[in-house]
């Protein structure tokens, strides 16, 4: 039975590499090799520090730790990815549970995510078998320690799996991912400040010896406590271990045999909370009412669906966060110019305009065909993503500026941004009907964008909404080389001209997207229909 | 452009003029809520419509009945305007719904099958969106909207918001959204599709009411018993191509019942027959 768990897992890994054509399997394999070689270097720069013996245990107890974690938080994070995590697929399958659960242990083992880590692992017991006769005792601390990542993550997902199936536990996913991406974030600018270097010789160690008495961090002293002839505090450290792999296998079971056996008591039922949208919208009678509307309608979902709302975090997050990290030690008050990312991040926000609720565009479709009411939709879309994207830019203007006391190229600055903005939005506007492409309406993860198929058409886009934004940010970048070479002043004239190139690419973008949209409505239906199935 | 007499199997290219709001009506077509003039449809080398022509009466129930994959679907989307035709053309109450959709989609009120709503909305604010989006004044939406919510059974689940709804909530909401504006024709892809029987009952029920109005109804099923309670005219389409149309007892002709003349039209009287003699040999 476990070897039929095991190939039901290996056909599920590798059928979307044999379904797929020629050219994209030969780029898969390319970027397979290209993982595998940043691995192997990983692999190679943790086995260098057998060099010295006093640090290997403590990154390695970092490192487990963190794995862990990764493990555990995985299933919120891409819960669906992996038909095998949740249990109801198994449920009419005349199995007991140990048979199940020995089954399912087998498919979480084989994929490509287990051997990612085998291979990062195999450099972490390198570095801590010094002396080399303690190689296998590195060898069974991490096996224990992947089938206890392993039995964690499934032990949560089963626990999780009934909310996972809901949308609030998909929610919730896509919270946690926001979280993940910006403690990533934050943490790369603690650790590359001056203060985060501190944090690296003195509390990395204090934390790591606490930590060596977890699970993970007790896995990963073994070898270096037997060496260093701590024998009694190795006994405890596995013993540790070991009761917590057990706890979690119980708790596995104990997940299972609830899933299998009761009836899913999660109800998905919700108010929609404050209703902003009837109460105050008017009728959509010409251009303007019909942009005020589709507006407000895109406001509302923006507050409700997190796929829409965390976009926006992380926009305001990389505003301000991201010129500070990588900008700060910029002489002149230059810093201020990496706000441009995050223009780029606002503007592109009315991306796909028309692919976003997948099929449910045929409720547009069915309504109207005239030329107004067509630039008015494509008009709210565009001023949805321009209002709260100034606001935006704007707060990140003055929060770097005001840190780095330097105002001098604000106003040039703020000219390149805003044209970014505008002209992100127009391009995006354009691209969302001459190319648009299905989005995954499943909502089960914060990374997933495209869906299969449909991959170079998402990519087409997105690269060409990218570089559409710098380009229409040439014109006031211009002048503010100007203003940081001559004078400031001229930054008041980029300013201008950035506010006008964007508004006319603005005026250009949304009569043609609208009869674009008008054209090819059935078309655009079909290709963002694709999303439904994701 | 001349315009081909409707009643002809026009099988030209549908690349038509898209935005003349005449609102025009060929007199010729008068009394016909749904005509189709060799309306044709493929996906790469396999023909899914296969020039299909018919005439639906004005204040009809009409049935559009066929077996899985006999065109039904990818028809009723290229008369709501959802689907491009390759040849043919669609007059909605004598409107050609693709050389002037303008005028075409404010006569349509649409049900499809399997396509999604604003999730995150809630029902009443699917419908006050799309009355407002329509164009009907804010409180004239938000009167049709309460009543329609009431009748539907709807009006506890008004404030969910739809992701939340069952497949019969959806379906009434749909039916809702499709009412809204008052349109003289319903076009419903399986309408009663997976709902259960008091959703059922209740759409069923407000259907009736609609056509008892002056209303014409088009709705495809493969449910015979419910196509022969509910229907005044009837079409089975099979493989593409209308095989017989006309009132339903004509249709029916001398069979027990429709479900057998469809049978005998699509050429199934032996379904599921032969073979499988080992059925009910289970040892266990």
């Amino acid at each position: 039975m476990v070897g039929l768990f095991a190939s039901l897992k290996w056909t599920l890994v590798t059928s979307r590499l044999r379904r797929s054509s020629r050219a994209v399997r030969a780029w898969t394999i390319v970027l397979l090799v290209v993982v595998l070689a940043v691995l192997l270097f990983i692999a190679f720069g943790l086995s260098q520090l057998r060099r010295v013996p006093d640090v290997a245990p403590l990154v390695v107890t970092g490192l487990y730790v963190a794995q862990l974690l990764g493990w555990a938080l995985m299933p919120l994070v891409a819960f669906g990815v992996d038909e095998t995590v949740d249990p109801q697929r198994f449920a009419l399958l005349p199995l007991r549970a140990q048979t199940l659960q020995r089954g399912l242990l087998v498919t979480a083992v084989v994929g490509w995510l287990p051997v990612a880590n085998i291979i990062v692992m195999i450099g972490a017991v390198i570095s801590t078998s010094s002396p080399w006769a303690l190689l296998p005792v590195a060898l069974i601390a991490a096996g224990i320690q992947l089938i206890t990542c392993v039995v964690l993550s499934r032990a949560a997902a089963t626990a999780m799996s009934s909310l996972m199936a809901s949308r609030r536990g998909r929610d919730l996913g896509v919270l946690v991912g926001f979280v993940l991406v910006a403690g990533y974030v934050a943490l790369s600018a603690l650790l590359n400040s001056g203060s985060g270097q501190n944090f690296l010789t003195e509390g990395a160690g204090r934390a790591a010896k606490v930590l060596g008495w977890t699970p993970p961090g007790a896995l990963a002293s073994l070898p270096y406590r037997l060496a260093t002839g701590q024998y009694g505090a190795a006994a405890l450290g596995l013993v540790i271990a070991l009761v917590a792999l057990g706890l979690v296998w119980w708790w596995w079971g104990r997940a299972l045999h609830v899933r299998l056996t009761t009836v899913s008591s999660t109800s998905e039922s919700g108010g929609a909370g404050a209703s902003t949208l009837s109460a105050s919208a008017g009728s959509a009678t010409g251009t303007a009412a019909m942009a005020r509307l589709v507006a407000r309608r895109d406001a509302v979902l923006s507050w409700r669906d997190p796929m829409r709302r965390l976009p926006w975090l992380i926009v305001l997050f990389m505003a301000v966060f991201w010129p500070l990290v990588v900008f700060r030690g910029a002489a002149g008050g230059l810093a201020v110019f990496g706000v441009i990312l995050g223009s780029l991040m606002a503007g592109s926000q009315s991306a796909n305009q028309f692919g976003v609720e997948g099929s449910g565009l045929w409720l547009h479709l069915t309504a109207y065909a005239d030329r107004a009411r067509a630039r008015g939709e494509v008009l709210g879309h565009a001023a949805a993503a321009i209002l709260p994207g100034a606001v935006c830019v704007l707060i990140a203007l003055v929060t770097v500026s005001s840190i780095g006391g330097d105002w001098t190229q604000t106003p040039a600055a703020a000219g390149v941004c805003l044209a970014a903005l505008l002209g992100a939005c127009a391009i995006s506007s354009w691209v969302s009907a001459s190319l648009p492409f299905a989005m995954p309406q499943s909502r089960k993860s914060l990374f997933a964008s495209s869906v299969p198929g449909q991959k170079g058409r998402t990519s087409g886009a997105q690269v060409s909404i990218l570089l559409g934004g710098l380009v229409s940010a040439l014109p006031a970048a211009g002048l503010a080389v100007v203003s940081a070479l001559v004078d400031p002043a001229w930054g008041w004239l980029a300013l201008a001209v950035g506010l006008l190139s964007g508004a006319v690419m603005l005026l250009v973008a949304i009569p043609a997207t609208a009869d674009r949209y008008l054209a090819t409505g059935p078309e655009i239906l079909a290709v963002v229909s694709a999303g439904d199935r994701v | 452009m001349s315009q081909a007499l409707p009643d002809d199997p026009v099988t030209r290219p549908v690349n038509l003029p898209r935005f003349t709001e005449t609102g025009a009506v060929d007199p010729k077509l008068a009394g016909t809520a749904l005509a189709l003039r060799g309306l044709t449809k493929a996906f790469g080398a396999r023909t899914v419509v296969d020039a299909v022509s018919l005439d639906v009466p004005a204040g009809s129930f009409f049935g559009l009945v066929g077996p899985n994959g006999a065109g039904k679907t990818t028809t009723l989307s290229m008369v709501t305007g959802l689907l491009r035709p390759d040849a043919g053309r669609v007059f909605l109450t004598g409107v050609d719904v693709w050389a002037d959709p303008v005028t075409a989609k404010t006569r349509m009120g649409v049900l499809p099958d399997g396509l999604k709503l604003f999730e995150r909305l809630s029902g009443k604010e699917l419908l006050g969106y799309l009355g407002r989006l329509r164009g009907i004044a804010p409180e004239v939406v938000d009167q049709r909207a309460g009543e329609l919510l009431t009748v539907l059974d709807l009006a506890d689940a008004g404030d969910k918001l739809v992701a939340d709804y069952s497949t019969g909530m959806r379906k009434k909401v749909t039916l809702a959204a499709a009412l809204l504006h008052t349109p003289p024709v319903l076009l419903l892809d399986e309408p009663l599709e997976a709902v259960d029987p008091v959703s059922a009952r209740v759409i069923r029920t407000v259907l009736t009411r609609f056509t008892t109005n002056g209303g014409t109804v088009i709705f495809s099923s493969h449910v015979m018993a419910l196509v022969e309670e509910l229907c005044s005219h009837v079409a089975v389409m099979a493989a593409g191509r209308i095989i017989a149309s006309g009132e339903l007892g004509q249709v029916r002709g001398s069979a027990t019942s429709l479900d057998d003349a469809f049978m005998h039209l699509v050429g199934a009287d032996d379904a599921g027959t032969g073979g499988l003699e080992w059925l009910g040999s289970s040892q266990a």
